[in-house]
């Protein structure tokens, strides 16, 4: 037995975390998976491994998919953190509400969110992308599809971002977001059918809970993972959007010219800015990989973003480019744990890259900044400090 | 080769149909149908891309 190659990276420096794609390269570089000491944890680093690792739950279980056990116990129970067979009936009841065929009757209204946004903020001349765009829509959606709004809106982007944190190891971002992310789980646990508006999605999940459709005291769960796992993330790639079209004007013109670019580009975007950075595995038995053992037991981290970037997968892959379409990318996981949202997820980022083609000829950014997170990489400000309409 | 869906598992996210349009095709209630399940020749390898492509594994080819 061969034990992987170690390297003394800490994958939650803060510098690794805002910008990790030189560490990605160099941990990449040394080998499909690398043990880090100072995280206890097995990294896995190339396309390949990564993808054969998300494709086969009985070697790689989810249930200890976060990197404290605190949250791991209190993920214990839903699809995230379980395996197949049980996996298979909590997913089924997580998914019923976001399948794009369940899905496509929001399409028109999320396209004309989007557009009337968009439009506004092109004709403004300048704005600050993060909180008039990035947070403001995925926000407004979220909440129309649960169907809640009051305290709970105003929480919203907060308890989003606890919910991610918490699933990193117990450092004090970790710490300091666990009293947050308790906020969510406390009104999870107590709403009622009754604080949801009539027609929504969220009322529907209680509605089912009534029927006995799904088990009694499973509603609040779903809506906590809906939340949960939708806000941050969607959020991430938005602000990804703004930020790349305004460093690559000429991959914004190509998506003018050519509409029919819109789900390219954002399958692109995924690729290029993985809104994740790291997700949990843990391996069942020893387990070779790339000529080494990874011992039963070990906690494995995914980058996806290294994988995405793997140049024995994708030509070029430093490169930006809306033309290359990489349906295959890993940012949404893949497999029987592949992202549930991403339905929704792309009809949000669709219609905002849309609306972004057709209102806006150009824009110029500056102060992109992001503050780093242990498990979501998005964007804490980023200024559009000259938009051209079209 | 067979082109196999694991229907349960399927959520009609349609990736498949864009790569392999002539193969399958998601029906007016979103359920993915598999138009021509045994493959062979050039509908072998857009099997295998639209088997590839599919975000939660739902799909697979089984030999003879």
């Amino acid at each position: 037995m061969t034990a992987p190659t170690e390297s003394a990276i800490d994958i939650w420096d803060d510098g690794v975390l805002v910008d990790p794609y030189p560490t990605y390269a160099a941990l990449r570089e040394q080998a499909g998976v690398v043990y880090l000491p100072k995280n206890d944890l097995y990294v896995l680093t190339r396309y390949d491994i990564i993808r054969d690792a998300l494709g086969d739950p009985a070697t790689f279980s989810s249930t200890a998919l976060g990197f404290n056990p605190m949250v791991n116990e209190a993920l214990q129970g839903t699809s995230l953190a379980s395996d197949p067979p049980l996996h298979t009936q909590l997913r089924a009841t997580l998914s019923e509400n976001l399948t794009p065929r369940a899905l496509r009757g929001l399409k028109v209204t999320i396209d004309e969110k989007a557009d009337k946004l968009v439009a506004e903020l092109a004709a403004s001349g300048s704005f600050e992308a993060v909180d008039s765009l990035a947070r403001a829509f995925p926000l407004e959606i979220v909440a129309d599809l649960i169907g809640f709004s009051g305290h709970v809106k105003d929480n919203m982007l907060r308890w989003g971002q606890a919910a991610m944190q918490v699933i990193g190891p117990m450092n004090q971002r970790t710490q300091e977001s666990f009293p947050i992310a308790g906020e969510l789980y406390g009104w999870c646990s107590t709403v009622t059918a009754d604080d949801l508006a009539p027609g929504s999605i969220g009322r529907g999940i209680f509605d089912a809970e009534t029927r006995g459709d799904i088990p009694e005291g499973t509603a609040g769960h779903i809506i906590h993972q809906y939340l949960g796992a939708g806000v941050d993330t969607t959020i991430a790639s938005i602000g990804n959007i703004v930020a790349l079209f305004g460093r690559h004007p000429e991959q914004l013109e190509l998506v003018r010219e050519n509409p029919d670019l819109v789900p390219a580009a954002f399958a692109e975007v995924l690729r290029y800015w993985a809104p994740i950075h790291i997700w949990g595995r843990t391996a069942t038995r020893d387990v070779e990989i790339d000529g080494v053992t990874v011992p039963a037991g070990a906690q494995l981290g995914i980058l996806f973003g290294a994988g995405n970037r793997d140049p024995r997968h994708y030509e070029n892959p430093d490169v930006f480019d809306v033309t290359r379409n990489p349906v295959d990318h890993l940012s949404f996981g893949y497999g029987p744990h592949g992202c549930a949202g991403q339905g929704l997820a792309k009809l949000e980022a669709h219609a905002i890259i849309d609306a972004l083609a057709r209102r806006v000829r150009s824009m110029a950014i500056a102060d992109e900044v992001r503050e780093p997170s242990n498990i979501t990489r998005s964007h804490e400000q980023l200024q559009v400090v000259k938009v051209v309409a079209a | 080769m067979r082109i196999e869906l694991d229907r349960p598992r399927c959520e009609g996210h349609g990736l498949c149909e864009e790569a392999a349009p002539k193969l399958m095709h998601l029906d007016d209630d979103g359920e993915l149908v598999i138009d021509t399940p045994e493959v062979d020749g050039a509908d072998l390898d857009t099997a295998k891309a639209a088997v590839r492509v599919c975000p939660v594994a739902a799909l697979r080819l089984a030999g003879q």
